[in-house]
């Protein structure tokens, strides 16, 4: 997949995983790249770029095994942003697979 | 590559930025190999999967200019802005460069022309003085309009040099969401 795409794309699936719950960045990283292949690193970016956005805010929690973990909470605005997101992707969706239905039926 | 060549990478990749925010960085990804460990998996394995420590470093940086141009813009900062966006890739060359050396053209153009139109009197007294017998009233007074025109031109450019550097910043914001792989952004 093209990466630009890919990066964009990224950006609704951190969103919509903190949506339900809040996740440290080694999960949230874990669960995307079990469904995409992504560079895990790149998210560590979109994460402070979005947190200084104020689309999350961050606090700090022990765990049992090894050190204390960053956790990430999604905030109205970053819900708000989510919908919006959602919004432009379906939109964008349902457009590429009407080109694709058109394109292919043709053969 | 081992934990420790990624880190060093990395923070060697960020040394623009304030080392507050660099320890914090580096803490995200320790966090990261810290936890991968615990799962079994090899300091390789798991550098491997981040990426290219320069690449993340180069977001980051990208990242971090933006929002300071965003908050002070001034000539160093966009210039370091500009830097960082064409860092993100070639592809920018073209298109951040470009519109930037172009409007940088436009603005020094103006304030150039307007400076000398300001300053075309001294250059008929000098005429005068060098070339006595050569002294014309319509030299003085066309000067002198001149003058008048370059104090227009000043003022116009001083509303133009504040719209273009605001339009600009924008442009770039615009840019990295695009390399960023926005879909639609508004």
């Amino acid at each position: 997949m093209n990466i630009q795409f890919k990066k964009g794309v990224l950006e609704i699936c951190v969103l919509a995983l903190l949506n339900k719950q809040d996740r440290y960045g080694y999960e949230l990283v874990q669960k995307i790249s079990s469904q995409i292949a992504i560079s895990e690193g790149s998210v560590y970016p979109l994460l402070r770029r979005l947190t200084k956005e104020e689309y999350f805010t961050t606090y700090l929690q022990e765990s049992k095994e090894g050190p204390s973990r960053k956790y990430y909470r999604i905030t109205d605005k970053g819900r708000a942003y989510l919908h919006k997101l959602i919004n432009d992707w379906q939109e964008f969706s349902i457009g590429v697979n009407q080109i694709i239905k058109e394109g292919v039926s043709d053969e | 590559m081992n934990k420790e060549q990624f880190l060093r990478k990395l923070d060697s990749s960020l040394q623009r930025l304030s080392s507050d925010e660099r320890r914090d960085i580096l803490h995200d990804f320790e966090e990261h190999f810290a936890i991968a460990l615990t799962e079994g998996k090899s300091e390789e394995q798991i550098s491997d999967s981040l990426g290219s420590p320069t690449q993340i470093g180069k977001e980051l940086l990208a990242n971090y200019h933006l929002e300071k141009v965003g908050t002070t813009a001034s000539t160093g900062n966009i210039f370091r802005a500009v830097w960082a966006v064409v860092g993100l890739g070639f592809f920018n060359l073209v298109i951040v460069l470009g519109p930037f050396i172009a409007l940088a053209a436009v603005v020094f153009a103006g304030w150039a022309s307007s400076i000398a139109f300001i300053a075309s009197p001294l250059l008929a007294l000098v005429n005068i003085v060098i070339y006595p017998g050569s002294f014309e009233l319509f030299d003085l007074f066309f000067s002198i309009s001149l003058t008048g025109l370059g104090l227009f031109i000043a003022i116009g450019m001083f509303y133009a040099t504040r719209t273009l550097t605001d339009g600009f910043v924008r442009y770039l914001n615009y840019n990295v969401k695009l390399v960023k792989g926005g879909l639609k952004h508004d």
